[in-house]
C-alpha cells in the first residue's frame, strides 16, 4: 500500500509545472506522474492546460497523486500546488507563476539567477526555493532542459526515489535513440546533484500564498454582441518577449545595406523602418532597429541577412529592454506598452 | 502507449465470484483507451478525419499500426462528412467499423448519422466532447453532444478513461445485438476525460475482448456475397417511412435490457459493473445532483464533504442517455426533495436545456410532485468545474428545499457581467489603418494590348516598408513561423484595402485570440470547409450594396480568402464551387504540408513518405503512403484567369505576383495562389532556416514557382536554367519529418519521390514552351 508522506486537506500531493510550449513540461509532467503511479505505486493523475497554444505560449501541466486506496475525483486544474517547477523564468513578466502554494511548498525555477533576484522577481513570500541552470546542463549535455527539470524535482521532492525515474527515461530511449539514454541519464543526474534549495520562513504566519482564479474582465453586460473586436490590432499590447528561449539577433546598424530581407523573413514584424535621406538627399527607408516585445528569438533574420548587420546572441538579462527600437504606429490614447 | 504497464491485482467478480479475465494497470488518458480499446478489437475499417480533441484517436491507432499491433484499415477522409460516408459505406458489406470526431466535425457528419441509424447498419463512434462553434471554442462541454440525442443512436457516455475502455468494448456487442442492430456512439469530455492521464486496466491478452464481442454477425443483410444481391438505401413514401422510424424506435428502447444484458456479461470478464446509472449516496439523498461524465466525478468530492456535515446529498450520473434509463432515473428520485440537473449545453429557448426537460417529463408521466428539479446550464467552452462550483449547486439545492420551490427552474450558472472598466476590445491602439496609407504608388500593372496579358513593374522591397503591415505584431505564432512572412509579403504587392477571411486553421488561431485582434483591416473567420463560399458571399453583398448606393466601397477594395492546405482539403468543394462561379476574390493558400493546428496530421498534400502524426514511421509503414496533392493544377482547370504558385524565399516574385491576382481579381474574376511556407515544429527543422528550406524545395523542383495566366503556364524561376537545382535530398535532409528518407532501406521511396518530381516538372516544362497545352 502506497502512502504519501504529505498531503493536502483534500489528501492529495499536487504539483503545477509552469512552462512554454516547446521546453518539454507536458513530456516531463506526463513521465512524473506515471513514475509516481507505476514506480511508487501512488494513485495519479495528470494532464496540461489545453487549447490553441502555440510553441512558445504559456502552458500549464498538472500532477496529483494520492494514496493508491484513495479514488481522484476532481478533474479540474491545481490551483493550490505543494510544488511548482517553474521551466521558463520570464513567465513572471505576464504570469503569477508562484500564485497559490500552499504552506511548506517548494517552487523550483530554471535559472542562472541569485536567489534574491528570484525571490524579488517571483514574488516569492514563504516555502523553499530552489534553483537550478537546467538549460545550461541540457546545452552541455546536448539534450533537453526538461530532463534536468525532473532531476531537480526529484531531489527537492524527498519522498521520491530517483531510480524510478532513471528507470523511465531509459526504457524511454533504450529501443528507438539508444544513444540518447546515457546523456540523458546524466542531464537527469545532474539537475539532480546541482540544484540549491533556501527556505524562507512565512513572515505573516499562514503560510499560504493567495491564489486568484482568473475572472476575464469583459463579461456578458461588456463584450461586443457575437464576439466581435472593434479594436483592429489590440495584439499590439502583448508582450511576446517571453517566447524567446535564450536566443535574440543583434543589430549592428553600422553594416546594414538596409535591403529588408530580414522584414521580409521576419514572422513577428519587429523591425523599426522610417523615411530619411541618404546621402545624396534622396528620400530612402532606413531600418532604426528591433522591437523586441514581439521578437521570439526565430533568428530567420539572422539567416536572411547578407551583411553582418544582424548576429545571434545569447540574451543577457536586460539586452533588449535596454536596445529596443519601439515602432512608430500611429497610437491611439498614447500608444502600446 | 506506455511499456511501463504491470499486471493488475486479480479482482473477483461481484455476481458469481468467478476470477475475472488477467489485466494490466496503465496510466493512460481515455483517447489513448480509446484507441486501445479498438486495437484489441481489431476493427476492419476507421475513416477519420481529424479534430481537437478527438483526434488523437486515429493518431494512437497509426501509431500502433506502424508497430504492427491491429489490422484496422485507416482512412483519412477528406473531411467528417466523408469520413462519415467511409464508415457507412464499410458497415453496410458488415465490416466492423470505427470513426472518433468532436464538436463542428460531428455537425459535419450530422446529415450521415439518421442514415446510418435509419438503414440499421451497427458501428461505433467515440464522439469526444466539445463546445460547438462561432465563436470557436475548442474545450469540452456537451453542445456536440446534444446534436446527436435526435440522431436516432444508442449514446454511452464514459466519466474516466477507464469508462472509455469498457464501454467501447461494451458498444459493439450493443450496436451488433440481433433486438438493437443500431450505431453506438461513446461520449466522453473533450480534455478532461480524451486528454487526463489515469490508472486504468486492461486485458492482458486481446483475445478477451475478442472473444467478448464475438465474431460480426453475418446474419443480416449485407453486401458482401454477390451471390445474393440486395439493395440499400430505397425511398420511401409516409405510410412506409414512418414504420420504418417505428422499427428504429422499438429498437432503441430495445437497447436498455440489451445494455443491461451486456453489462453483466461485461462484469463477468472484468469485474468492473455498469449500472444505468452510477449513484453515489443516493440511498438517502434529499438533494441531488445530476450530471453527465467528468464533472459528475468532480462533484462527489463535494458530496463527500457535505455527508461529513450530515447533509443528505447524492449524485446521479447516467452511463447511458439514449435510450434514456427512465425508470431507474425515476427510482433513484425517490425520496429526493430537490434535483440539479446541471449541463453543459443548452437548447435555446426551451426554458431548459434538454435532460433537465426530459426529467422533468419523467416525473409528470409518474405523477411525481415531490420532487423540484432546478436546472443549471455550466461549464460551456470548457470553462472549469471546480469541486467549490458543485458545492454552489448543493447550496442551492438546499435553499430551494427550504423555500419548497424553485425560485428559477432554469438558470445560466458562473456568468460574469464583466468590468465596466474593460474596454480592450473596442478602444483602439492604433488609428484605422486604410486607403491611402496602403497605396505606395510604386507598383504599376498594365494590360499588353496585344497579347492580353500583363506587364507588372514592382519597386524592390525595400522602397515598401513605409507602406503598412496588414497584420499586427503580438500574434502567437510559434517562433519561425512561416504563415506570416509570406501573407505579409504577398499582402506588401498588393495596392489599397483589403478584405479578409482566414478559415480555421494556425493563422486563424494565432491572429485572432478573443479579446486579440491582430488584423488591421476588415477580418472574417469561418470554417474551413466554407470559407470561399462565405467570401464569395461578402463580395457580392458589398457590390450589391454599393450598385443600390447603400454603401461607398473604394474600388479597389480586394477580397482575399487565406487557407491552409487543410482547408484546400476539407473546403475543396467550395473552392472549386466558387471558382466555376468567376467570383472576384482571391484565394491564398499557405501550404505547410499538414494539419498543423490540430497536432500535425497529414494532409493531402504531405509529401509522400513524409512523417505526420497520422503517418507514422515503423516496421510497417513510412510515412505518408501516396503523392502529395497538386492543387494548383485543380484549381486551373477550373478555368480561373489567374493561378499561381509562390515562396517567401523568392519576395520580388511574390510581389509581381501579388499584383497581378489584384488586377485578375478586380478586373475578371478569382485567383487562386499556393504559398509554401515552413513549420518548423511539425517539420521538425530549425527555426532559423526557414528560407533555406523553401530554397531548397524550389531548386529541387518539388515546389517550381510558376504561373496560369489566361490559361498560359510560365514558370517564373527555372532552377535548372539558373544552374541552381538540387537534389530532393537537399531538401528532405534539413528536416526531421524528411530525413529518413535518405536512409538505403528506403530508397526505392526516394525513387519513386524523385520520379514524381520530375514527372510534373516535365509537364509543366512542357506546359511552359507551348501556350495551348
Amino acid at each position: 500500500m502506497a502512502k504519501l508522506p504529505i498531503k493536502n486537506s483534500n489528501g492529495l500531493f499536487e504539483i503545477r509545472l509552469e512552462s512554454i510550449g516547446g521546453l518539454g513540461a507536458n513530456l516531463a509532467g506526463k513521465m512524473l506522474a506515471e513514475s509516481g503511479v507505476m514506480g511508487h505505486g501512488f494513485n495519479g493523475a495528470n494532464f496540461s492546460s489545453y487549447g490553441s497554444e502555440k510553441k512558445g505560449s504559456p502552458v500549464k501541466s498538472f500532477i496529483r497523486w494520492s494514496d493508491d486506496d484513495v479514488v481522484i475525483r476532481d478533474h479540474s486544474p491545481i490551483e493550490q500546488p505543494n510544488v511548482i517547477g517553474v521551466f521558463h523564468e520570464a513567465l513572471y513578466k505576464t504570469l503569477d507563476v508562484t500564485s497559490g502554494l500552499l504552506p511548506g511548498g517548494i517552487i523550483l525555477v530554471n535559472s542562472t539567477r541569485d536567489f534574491e533576484d528570484i525571490k524579488k522577481d517571483l514574488n516569492i513570500t514563504h516555502g523553499t526555493l530552489a534553483i537550478v541552470d537546467a538549460l545550461g546542463i541540457s546545452v552541455e549535455e546536448k539534450t533537453k532542459l526538461n530532463t534536468a527539470m525532473l532531476g531537480a524535482l526529484y531531489r527537492v521532492i524527498d519522498f521520491l526515489n530517483p531510480d524510478s525515474m532513471r528507470e523511465v527515461i531509459r526504457k524511454t530511449f533504450e529501443k528507438k535513440y539508444p544513444h540518447f539514454v546515457e546523456p540523458n541519464l546524466r542531464t537527469f543526474d545532474r539537475g539532480y546533484n546541482e540544484v540549491k534549495m533556501i527556505t524562507y520562513e512565512d513572515p505573516t504566519g499562514d503560510g499560504l500564498k493567495e491564489f486568484k482564479r482568473v475572472v476575464p474582465g469583459l463579461g456578458y453586460k461588456t463584450q461586443i454582441m457575437g464576439g466581435v473586436i472593434t479594436a483592429q490590432a489590440n495584439s499590439l499590447k502583448k508582450d511576446l518577449s517571453s517566447s524567446r528561449q535564450g536566443f535574440l539577433p543583434e543589430y549592428k546598424a553600422d553594416k546594414c545595406i538596409h535591403c529588408a530581407a530580414c522584414d521580409s523573413a521576419c514572422p513577428d514584424f519587429c523591425f523599426v523602418w522610417v523615411e530619411e535621406l541618404d546621402k545624396k538627399g534622396r528620400p530612402q527607408m532606413m531600418l532604426k532597429g528591433i522591437d523586441y516585445q514581439y521578437c521570439k528569438g526565430c533568428l530567420k533574420c539572422v539567416t536572411a541577412c547578407p551583411t553582418d548587420a544582424l548576429q545571434e546572441m545569447r540574451e543577457i538579462f536586460g539586452y533588449a529592454d535596454k536596445h529596443t527600437v519601439k515602432h512608430n504606429f500611429p497610437y491611439v490614447n498614447g500608444g502600446a506598452k | 502507449m506506455t511499456n511501463n504497464s504491470k499486471v493488475a491485482e486479480q479482482v473477483l467478480t461481484p455476481e458469481t465470484g468467478n476470477k475475472v479475465a488477467e489485466q494490466i494497470l496503465t496510466f493512460e488518458s481515455g483517447n489513448e483507451m480509446a484507441a486501445m480499446a479498438a486495437a484489441q478489437i481489431n476493427y476492419h475499417i476507421m475513416g477519420y478525419f481529424p479534430i481537437s480533441p478527438s483526434t488523437e484517436v486515429a493518431q494512437y491507432l497509426d501509431m500502433m499500426k506502424a508497430r504492427g499491433e491491429h489490422d484496422i484499415k485507416l482512412i483519412a477522409a477528406d473531411g467528417e462528412h466523408g469520413s462519415s460516408g467511409i464508415c457507412y459505406g464499410a458497415a453496410v458489406t458488415g465490416a466492423r467499423v470505427i470513426n472518433a470526431t468532436s464538436a463542428n466535425g460531428f455537425l459535419y457528419m450530422l446529415e450521415q448519422m439518421p442514415v446510418q441509424s435509419g438503414t440499421r447498419f451497427p458501428m461505433v463512434l467515440n464522439l469526444v466532447t466539445r463546445s460547438v462553434s462561432g465563436p470557436l471554442d475548442i474545450r469540452g462541454d456537451h453542445s456536440d453532444l446534444y446534436y446527436a440525442l435526435n440522431t436516432g443512436w444508442v449514446i454511452l457516455t464514459a466519466r474516466t478513461p477507464q469508462e472509455v475502455y469498457d464501454k467501447n468494448i461494451m458498444a459493439l456487442r450493443i450496436a451488433e445485438d440481433s433486438e438493437v442492430r443500431l450505431p453506438v456512439i461513446v461520449a466522453y469530455d473533450g480534455y478532461f476525460t480524451s486528454h487526463q492521464k489515469r490508472k486504468v486496466n486492461y486485458f492482458k491478452d486481446r483475445k478477451v475482448v475478442q472473444d467478448f464481442v464475438g465474431e460480426a454477425p453475418t446474419n443480416f443483410p449485407q453486401i458482401r456475397d454477390l451471390s445474393k444481391p440486395i439493395s440499400i438505401g430505397a425511398h420511401m413514401d409516409g405510410n412506409d417511412f414512418f414504420n420504418n422510424k417505428f422499427q428504429q424506435s422499438e429498437a432503441m428502447y430495445a437497447a436498455d435490457a440489451v445494455y443491461k444484458k451486456v453489462a453483466a456479461e461485461y462484469a463477468e470478464i472484468s469485474g468492473r459493473h455498469y449500472d444505468a446509472l452510477e449513484l453515489y449516496h443516493m440511498d438517502d439523498a434529499e438533494v441531488a445532483f445530476f450530471a453527465l461524465n467528468s464533472a459528475a466525478e468532480t462533484a462527489k468530492i463535494a458530496v463527500d464533504e457535505l455527508r461529513a456535515k450530515g447533509v443528505k446529498a447524492g449524485i446521479i450520473s447516467p452511463n447511458y442517455i439514449r435510450p434514456f434509463p427512465r425508470a431507474e432515473v425515476l427510482e433513484a428520485l425517490k425520496g429526493v426533495k430537490v434535483l440539479i440537473v446541471g449541463e453543459r449545453a443548452d437548447s435555446y429557448g426551451s426554458h431548459g436545456a434538454p435532460l433537465g426537460n426530459e426529467i422533468k417529463a419523467l416525473l409528470q408521466d409518474a405523477r411525481n410532485t415531490e420532487t423540484i428539479v432546478v436546472n443549471r446550464v455550466f461549464g460551456f467552452g470548457g470553462k472549469d468545474f471546480f469541486p467549490d462550483d458543485a458545492h454552489a449547486f448543493f447550496e442551492l439545492a438546499l435553499e430551494t428545499m427550504e423555500k419548497g420551490f424553485a425560485e428559477k427552474p432554469f438558470d445560466y450558472y458562473g456568468v460574469n457581467p464583466g468590468l465596466a472598466t474593460e474596454n480592450l476590445i473596442n478602444t483602439p491602439v492604433i488609428e484605422a489603418q486604410h486607403g491611402d496609407v496602403y497605396k505606395s504608388g510604386l507598383i504599376h500593372v498594365t494590360q499588353n494590348e496585344e497579347t492580353g496579358l500583363l506587364n507588372v513593374k514592382v519597386p524592390p522591397i525595400r522602397q515598401l516598408m513605409n507602406k503598412p503591415k496588414r497584420i499586427a505584431s503580438g500574434h502567437g505564432a510559434c517562433p519561425g513561423c512561416g504563415i506570416f512572412p509570406a501573407l505579409e509579403l504577398f499582402f506588401k504587392g498588393i495596392e489599397g484595402d483589403i478584405v479578409v477571411l482566414f478559415h480555421t486553421g494556425c493563422g486563424y488561431v494565432v491572429s485572432s485570440a478573443y479579446p486579440y485582434s491582430s488584423h488591421k483591416q476588415n477580418f472574417i473567420h469561418n470554417l474551413f470547409q466554407n470559407g470561399p463560399a462565405t467570401l464569395s458571399g461578402t463580395l457580392e453583398a458589398f457590390m450589391e450594396l454599393k450598385r443600390r448606393g447603400e454603401v461607398n466601397v473604394s474600388d479597389d477594395a480586394t477580397f482575399i480568402m487565406v487557407t491552409g492546405d487543410g482547408g484546400m482539403d476539407i473546403g475543396m468543394g467550395s473552392a472549386i464551387g466558387t471558382a466555376l462561379r468567376g467570383h472576384k476574390l482571391i484565394m491564398l493558400e499557405y501550404d505547410n504540408e499538414g494539419y498543423m493546428n490540430t497536432g500535425s496530421q497529414m494532409s493531402y498534400s504531405t509529401p509522400l513518405g513524409h512523417l505526420t502524426s497520422t503517418t507514422s514511421i515503423g516496421k510497417t509503414q513510412q510515412g505518408k503512403t501516396f503523392h502529395h496533392k497538386d492543387t494548383a493544377q485543380i484549381m486551373a482547370a477550373c478555368n480561373i484567369p489567374y493561378v499561381f504558385t509562390a515562396s517567401e524565399a523568392f519576395p520580388q516574385d511574390v510581389l509581381k505576383k501579388a499584383a497581378k491576382a489584384q488586377w485578375y481579381a478586380q478586373n475578371v474574376g478569382t485567383v487562386y495562389g499556393k504559398m509554401l511556407i515552413t513549420c518548423p515544429l511539425n517539420w521538425k527543422s530549425e527555426e532559423k532556416y526557414g528560407q533555406t528550406l523553401l530554397e531548397a524545395a524550389v531548386n529541387c523542383n518539388f515546389f517550381p514557382l510558376y504561373e496560369i495566366e489566361q490559361g498560359i503556364t510560365t514558370i517564373t524561376y527555372d532552377p535548372e536554367a539558373k544552374n541552381k537545382k538540387v537534389d530532393a535530398a537537399e531538401w528532405l535532409r534539413f528536416m526531421g519529418k524528411s530525413k529518413h528518407l535518405l536512409k538505403p532501406e528506403n530508397e526505392n521511396m526516394l525513387n519513386e519521390f524523385e520520379r514524381e518530381i520530375e514527372r510534373r516538372w516535365i509537364k509543366l516544362k512542357e506546359k511552359h514552351s507551348n501556350k495551348l497545352l
